[in-house]
C-alpha cells in the first residue's frame, strides 16, 4: 500500500513530523513501513529562465545557455535536444546533490558551466510516471513560473513523499485512504478530518435503469445514471494523488473513479450510459466463451466467471476489467455507475486464471468493508458534479442489502490487562479508544466501544487488547516467566529411543542426513521396504516431487551420487524419517555405506563399507537397545531382489517379523543411481520402539577359570556357517548348565588346498562353568560331541 | 695370599672390561667352574698350617663371592644396556597421522531442533510431534483460518485430496494437542516437525522446512509471560546478552500477534549485514492463543489464556551459523554437513 504524505495532509496536520519518524511510529503500531520513497530529490535547486541558448562551438550536441536565476546570470553548457531561449526551466547550482552526484562547475570543451539544466529524470522521478518527451529532454516549466524560486519540485507537485506499507492480511481496511487516514491518526494521535460526503448521492430523478443479479455471488449491486457529464483534463490535486499511488490521469471522469476507489477501497465502474442497451445490467455467472476486455485482450470466460451483462451479452469481468464496448471516452456524454460486491473467493479464481491483477481485483480479493459501496457511490456523485458538471442524476438503483449490522464492544480494563500481563490504567485505555476515535464510553468497571464499519476484523476482548499494546506501544509490556504448577519436562520412548540411534549412528561414523519427503514417480517405484501404497498429491509442483515417500533409501541414494560425484569416496549417511502410505504412517531408520567407513591409509587400518560392517551395525544397536540376539535372525532375502544383489543381502528379523533389509546394492539399480559400491540399509523403528526389551540386570561373574579350544574343519561351500553355529551350541550343555560361553568364527578360507566347491571354517570354543573349575574330561566329552555332530549334521570334516 | 689378590685383581679387571652378555657368561663358568682359578687356589690349602686354612679358605670364599657379586652387577649393567639399545631402535615418527576414528555428526536441523527440544525440556515442556499429513480441519478451521484463506486454495498447499494435505505449519500439532488435553490445565508444550509450502526452492525458499511449536496454557498466561520465555530462547541461542523486541503482527490462531526480533548477534546491535543495518532480526511469529482457537478445542477462553510461538528452524540454523543457502540443508553435501562437527 502506498500512502503519501501529501494524501494524508489533507486530513491531519502532520508538518511537524519527518518522513522517517512517521515511518518509525507506524511501523511500530504493526503496519511495517517496508520503504520510504522520496518522488523527487535535489538541493540547490532553483527555477531559471534561458536568456540565451548557442550552439556549443566544438560540439554537435552542446549548447550553451545562459540562464537568468533571479540574483545571478549563469553560463551553463546543456546537452538537452529541446532546451531553447525563452524557457522556464529547473536549474541546479553548483553543490546541488542530485541522485546522479554532485553538481560541481567546470569546462565543458572549453567553454565554462556553473551548473545544469534538469530533467525530471535526473531528479530521480519514477520513469514509469514520466512521457516520453519528459524522459528524452529537460523539464519545460509553464511560461508563468516564477524566476528564482527555490523550491522548483514543490513548485511541479513532484515534492511528495511516499510510504510503502506492508499490510496484514486482517488490516485490508487500510487499503482505502481513508481508512489509513483514521488509523494514522491513530498511531500519529492526530486529529483526523476527512472529507464531508456522506448522502450525495441521495439525489436524483426517477429512473429506469434496471439491475439485477442471476448469481449469489453478487450480494449487492448499486446502479445509478449520471445523465450529463464532460469530460476534460483533472485538477492539478487529482494528478498529483494519483501520481502518488503509481497511477497515470486519463480525464476527469476516469480518475474520479480511481480516485474514489483509492479512497475507499470500493472499485467502481463507469458504463458510457449510450453504449448500455435499455438501461439493464444483469450479473451472471454460466459463461462459456471469448470476450475482449478494454484492454484489447480477448480472454476465455470459464461458467464459474462472474460477468456483467447487457441484454445478455457480456459487458465486463466483475471486479476485474471492463469492456471495450462501453468504456468511457473523449466523447462519453452520459455514465451509468457500478458499484457492487462480488465474492471474493470468485474474483480470486478468475483473475489468477486470466493472469489479470487489477486495481479492482486486488481490492476484491482482498476484502472490502461492508458499507464501501454506499461511502464510494456518495463520493463519487459529490466529485462528478463538483468536477465533471454531472447534471440529470437519476436516483440510485439497489439490488440486494448491505450486510451490515452496526457492532459496540464492551469490556473491562482489567481484562485487558490480564491478557497483556500489564497495568495500564483505565486512561490510557480510554485514550487508545479516543485516538481510534471509537467513542469509548466508561461506566463504573466497564467501558463501551463502537466498532466502525471497516474494522470488521475487531471482533472482542483480544482485539481491543491488541489495540491497547499496539498503541500504547511494545515496549511497555514487561517480561515474565509463566506462574503455574510444576510440570515434568520430558522426552516420550520413541523420541529417546530416536535420539540414541543418531547418538549411535553418529559415533559409528556415518553422517546424519535430511532429505525431501515428496518424490518423483520412478523414486515411489523404487521404494525399499515400503509402507505401502504411495500417497500421490492432487495437483503436485513437479514430477518430482509427486509422491510421498514410503521409505528413505531411494531418496538417500540421491545423496550418496551426489557425493561420489564430487569425488567423496567415502559417503557414509543415515537418515530418520516419517515415511507414509496409503495405510499407515511409521518412522524408518535407513543407512548406506561406501568406500571406508574407517581408514588410515598409511597404517594400513581400514573398515571397508561392505555387506558385514553394515550387518554388524545393525546387530550392535539391536543388542544395545536391549532386544536379545537369540530374537534376531538375518535370513535370506526374499522380499526385494530387484534393489539388492540377491547373493549378498538380508531380511533382519525381530522373531518372525521382518524388521529391515540389507544388503549389497543391485549391480543394475547401482547403475541407474549412479551410486559405486553401496550397501543398504532400511528398518522399521516403531518396531523397533514397541519391541519387548530387556532391562539391564547384573550377574555374577564367574570365579572358574575358562578353557578355549580351537577347532577347523571344511564344509560345503553353500553351508552357512551358522548352522555350525547353531550345532555346537546346541550340544553346549553339562548337567543343564550352558558351559559354552562363546563360539567364535575366526577364520573362512575357501581357494588353494581346498576343494573348489568347499570351504575351511576355524572356530574357537570358550568353556566355562559358574559351578566348578571344569575338568580336563568334562570338557573333552563336550568338545567331542560337537565334533561328531558337526561332522553329521553338517557334513563336516576335520581338519588336522 | 698374595695369588688370592692377584687372582682378584685379574679376574675383576677382566669382568669390568667384558661387553657382551656371552662373555660375561663364559668368564663366570671359568673363574666359578669346577676346574676354575678360584677352585684351583684351594688345591694349595693342604700346603697351609692348620691355623692358616680357615683364613685362607674364607679368603677364597669371599674372592668366590665377589666374583659373582661382579658379574651379577655386570650382569644387570649389561641388560640395562641391551634394552636401552633395543628401546632406541624402537623409536617410531610420534609426527605420522594417528588412527583418527571417523565420527558423524547431527544435521544441522536436528542439532538445533534437539538443542531447542532440551532448553524447553529444562523449562517442564513435553515434547509432542504428529503426523506430516494432517486435516484441512486441524491445520486450518481449528487454526481459526477461514475457509476462503488463500492457503486452503488446493492450488496453495499441497493437498492429497479435498480433506488432507501436508501440514503448512506445525500449528497443526498444537491443535491436535490442544484438543486431546481439553480441559485438562496447564498444557506445556514444543512441537518440533517437518512443513510444506507450496515454493519453488531457491535460496531463501524451501517447499519443505522445519519449524517448532511452543504452547503454554494456563489460568492466567499472559503477553509478558510470552516475552519473559522467548527472552530465556534468544539467550540460549544467541547469547547471554541478547534481547527481543515485540512487533505487532497478525496470524490468524493467536490475538495479539507479534513478529519477534532479537538483537543481532553478529554486531551486537550496531548494525550490520545480517541485520540489514537495523540491529534486529526477525526470528519467529507469537501471540496470545485467540479465544476462538480455545474455544474450538473445548476450552473456556474465559477460564484460561495461553501463548503460542512458532519458529522457523531453518531460519535459526542459517542465523546462528552464518548459512547462505537453504537448499543446503537438503542437499546434504559431506563438506557442509562436516561443518557441524563441533561440540558448542
Amino acid at each position: 500500500m502506498r500512502t503519501s504524505r501529501k494524501w494524508l495532509s489533507q486530513y491531519m496536520d502532520i508538518s511537524d513530523l519527518s518522513i522517517e519518524e512517521m515511518a518509525q511510529k507506524i511501523t511500530d503500531a504493526g503496519l511495517e513501513v517496508e520503504g520510504i520513497e522520496h518522488q523527487s530529490q535535489g538541493t540547490n535547486l532553483v527555477i531559471g529562465e534561458v536568456l540565451e541558448c548557442v550552439d556549443h562551438p566544438d560540439s554537435d550536441h552542446l549548447h550553451c545557455t545562459r540562464v537568468n536565476v533571479g540574483n545571478e546570470i549563469l553560463d551553463i553548457v546543456c546537452g538537452a535536444p529541446n532546451v531553447q531561449a525563452g524557457q522556464k526551466v529547473i536549474v541546479a547550482k553548483a553543490g546541488a546533490k542530485l541522485p546522479g552526484g554532485e553538481i560541481k562547475k567546470g569546462v565543458i570543451r572549453g567553454q565554462e558551466s556553473n551548473g545544469m539544466i534538469c530533467s525530471l529524470l535526473e531528479l530521480g522521478v519514477d520513469p514509469h510516471l514520466l512521457t516520453e518527451e519528459q524522459k528524452a529532454g529537460i523539464e519545460v516549466l509553464p511560461e508563468d513560473a516564477p524566476v528564482g524560486n527555490t523550491d522548483p519540485l514543490a513548485y511541479l507537485g513532484w515534492d511528495d513523499e511516499i510510504l510503502d506499507i506492508g499490510l496484514t492480511p486482517n488490516r485490508n481496511d487500510c487499503l482505502a485512504s481513508f481508512n489509513m487516514a483514521m488509523e494514522a491518526g491513530a498511531i500519529l494521535n492526530r486529529k483526523v478530518q476527512l472529507p464531508s460526503y456522506k448522502g450525495a448521492s441521495d439525489c436524483g430523478t426517477p429512473t429506469h435503469l434496471q439491475v439485477s443479479s442471476k448469481t449469489e455471488k453478487c450480494p449487492l449491486f448499486l446502479g445509478k445514471v449520471i445523465g450529463s457529464i464532460t469530460i476534460k483534463e483533472s485538477p492539478k490535486w487529482m494528478k498529483e494523488l494519483l501520481r502518488a499511488s503509481g497511477m497515470h490521469s486519463i480525464n476527469n471522469v476516469v480518475d474520479i473513479s480511481n480516485i474514489v476507489m483509492l479512497e475507499t477501497g470500493q472499485p467502481m465502474h463507469f458504463y458510457d450510459k449510450d453504449a448500455i442497451k435499455n438501461q439493464e445490467i444483469t450479473v451472471q455467472d454460466g459463461f462459456e466463451e471469448g470476450y475482449t476486455a478494454l484492454d484489447g485482450v480477448t480472454y476465455a470466460l470459464k461458467p464459474e466467471d462472474i460477468v456483467i451483462t447487457n441484454s445478455g451479452k457480456p459487458i465486463g469481468i466483475a471486479g476485474i476489467m471492463g469492456g471495450d464496448d462501453s468504456k468511457i471516452l473523449d466523447t462519453t456524454k452520459g455514465l451509468i455507475i457500478e458499484c457492487a460486491i462480488f465474492d471474493h473467493v470468485s474474483i480470486r479464481n478468475t483473475a489468477r486464471r486470466l493472469n489479470l491483477a487489477t486495481e479492482s481485483s486486488i481490492r476484491y480479493q482482498k476484502g472490502i468493508e461492508p458499507l464501501a459501496a454506499q461511502k464510494a457511490l456518495d463520493r463519487a456523485v459529490q466529485l462528478l458534479i463538483e468536477y465533471a458538471d454531472a447534471k440529470d442524476i437519476e436516483e440510485t438503483v439497489q439490488y440486494g442489502k448491505t450486510p451490515y449490522e452496526p457492532q459496540t464492544l464492551t469490556c473491562t480494563v482489567d481484562a485487558i490487562n490480564g491478557r497483556l500481563g500489564t497495568d495500564f490504567t483505565s486512561e490510557e485505555v480510554m485514550d487508545v479508544f479516543k485516538r481510534l476515535q471509537w467513542d469509548p464510553k466508561m461506566e463504573k468497571d466497564h467501558f463501551q466501544v463502537f466498532i466502525p464499519s471497516y474494522r470488521n476484523d475487531v471482533e472482542g476482548m483480544a482485539d481491543l487488547s491488541e489495540e491497547v499494546i499496539r498503541l500504547i506501544g511494545y515496549d511497555r509490556l514487561p517480561s515474565t516467566l509463566p506462574q503455574m504448577e510444576m510440570t515434568e519436562g520430558k522426552l516420550n520412548e520413541k523420541q529417546r529411543l530416536m535420539r540414541y540411534l543418531r547418538a549411535y549412528f553418529t559415533g559409528q561414523g556415518l553422517q546424519d542426513a535430511m532429505t525431501y519427503t515428496l518424490v518423483s514417480t520412478k523414486k515411489k517405484e523404487d521404494a525399499i521396504l515400503s509402507v505401502g501404497d504411495a500417497i500421490e498429491l492432487a495437483s503436485p509442483m513437479s514430477e518430482e516431487r509427486r509422491f510421498i515417500r514410503t521409505s528413505i533409501l531411494p531418496s538417500l541414494l540421491d545423496v550418496v551420487s551426489y557425493n561420489q560425484a564430487r569425488h567423496i569416496p567415502d559417503v557414509n549417511v543415515f537418515e530418520l524419517s516419517d515415511v507414509a502410505s496409503k495405510q499407515e504412517t511409521k518412522t524408518h531408520g535407513a543407512f548406506i555405506l561406501s568406500g571406508k567407513l574407517q581408514e588410515t591409509r598409511w597404517a594400513g587400518y581400514e573398515l571397508p563399507a561392505d555387506f558385514y560392517t553394515a550387518k554388524g551395525l545393525m546387530e550392535e544397536i539391536l543388542e544395545h537397545v536391549g532386544i536379545n540376539s537369540k530374537r534376531i535372525s538375518f535370513t535370506e532375502n526374499t522380499m526385494d531382489t530387484t534393489h539388492f544383489h540377491p547373493y549378498r543381502s538380508a531380511q533382519i528379523k525381530l522373531g518372525n517379523e521382518t524388521l529391515g533389509i540389507i544388503g549389497e546394492i543391485h549391480p543394475k539399480y547401482a547403475q541407474e543411481c549412479d551410486c559405486k559400491g553401496v550397501i543398504l540399509c532400511e528398518f522399521d523403528v516403531d518396531m523397533l520402539t514397541e519391541a519387548k526389551k530387556s532391562k539391564i540386570k547384573y550377574t555374577p561373574v564367574s570365579k572358574y577359570p575358562s578353557v578355549q579350544r580351537d577347532l577347523a574343519f571344511v564344509i560345503d561351500r553353500s553351508m552357512p556357517v551358522q548352522n555350525v553355529v547353531d550345532v555346537i551350541q546346541k550340544h553346549g550343555k553339562l548337567d543343564k548348565e550352558m558351559i559354552i560361553r562363546n563360539v567364535e568364527v575366526f577364520d573362512v578360507y575357501q581357494g588353494e588346498h581346498v576343494k573348489e566347491n568347499e570351504k575351511s571354517v576355524a572356530l574357537s570354543i570358550v568353556f566355562q562353568s559358574d559351578q566348578k573349575t571344569l575338568k580336563e574330561e568334562e570338557i573333552n566329552t563336550i568338545y567331542n560331541a560337537v565334533i561328531e555332530s558337526i561332522q553329521k549334521e553338517c557334513n563336516a570334516s576335520l581338519r588336522s | 695370599m698374595e695369588q688370592i689378590e692377584n687372582l682378584a685383581k685379574q679376574a675383576l679387571q677382566q669382568i669390568q672390561e667384558c661387553t657382551q652378555m656371552k662373555e660375561l657368561n663364559d668368564l663366570r663358568v671359568y673363574y666359578l667352574g669346577k676346574k676354575g682359578p678360584v677352585q684351583e687356589l684351594m688345591k694349595n690349602m693342604k700346603n697351609l698350617s692348620p691355623e692358616e686354612r680357615p683364613i685362607f679358605g674364607q679368603q677364597v670364599n669371599q674372592l668366590k663371592g665377589q666374583i659373582a657379586e661382579t658379574i651379577e652387577q655386570k650382569k644387570e649393567e649389561l641388560a640395562m644396556k641391551e634394552m636401552e639399545e633395543k628401546i632406541e631402535k624402537e623409536k617410531i615418527d610420534i609426527t605420522l597421522p594417528g588412527r583418527k576414528p571417523v565420527v558423524g555428526n547431527m544435521h544441522p536441523l536436528n542439532l538445533i531442533t534437539q538443542e531447542l527440544e532440551d532448553l524447553f525440556i529444562g523449562l517442564g515442556y513435553q515434547v509432542i510431534e504428529g503426523n506430516d499429513i494432517v486435516s484441512d480441519e486441524y491445520c486450518f478451521e481449528r487454526a481459526n483460518i477461514p475457509k476462503d484463506h488463500p492457503a486452503r486454495d488446493m492450488q496453495d498447499s499441497l493437498y492429497i485430496d479435498p480433506n488432507w494435505l501436508l501440514r503448512t505449519h506445525t500449528t497443526a500439532i498444537q491443535m491436535k494437542v490442544l484438543e486431546e488435553s481439553a480441559p485438562n490445565l496447564p498444557i506445556k508444550v514444543v512441537c518440533p516437525g517437518k512443513v510444506y509450502r507450496r515454493d519453488d526452492d531457491d535460496a531463501t525458499h524451501s517447499h519443505q522446512f522445519m519449524q517448532m511449536e511452543g504452547l503454554v496454557i494456563g489460568e492466567h498466561v499472559t503477553l509478558s509471560d510470552l516475552k519473559g520465555t522467548l527472552e530465556f530462547m534468544a539467550k540460549k541461542l544467541f547469547g547471554q546478552d541478547r534481547q527481543i523486541r515485540f512487533r505487532p503482527s497478525f496470524f490468524p490462531f493467536t490475538e495479539p500477534s507479534v513478529e519477534v526480533d532479537v538483537s543481532c548477534h553478529i554486531c551486537n546491535g550496531k548494525g550490520c549485514p545480517t541485520c540489514k543495518n537495523t540491529g534486529w532480526i526477525e526470528i519467529l511469529g507469537a501471540g496470545e492463543v485467540h479465544p476462538n482457537v480455545l474455544k474450538m478445542a473445548g476450552y473456556d477462553p474465559d477460564k484460561c489464556s495461553g501463548f503460542a510461538f512458532g519458529v522457523g528452524i531453518e531460519r535459526v540454523a542459517m542465523l546462528k551459523y552464518g548459512i547462505d543457502d537453504i537448499r543446503h540443508f537438503y542437499t546434504d553435501d559431506l563438506r557442509f554437513l562436516d561443518t557441524f562437527k563441533r561440540y558448542e
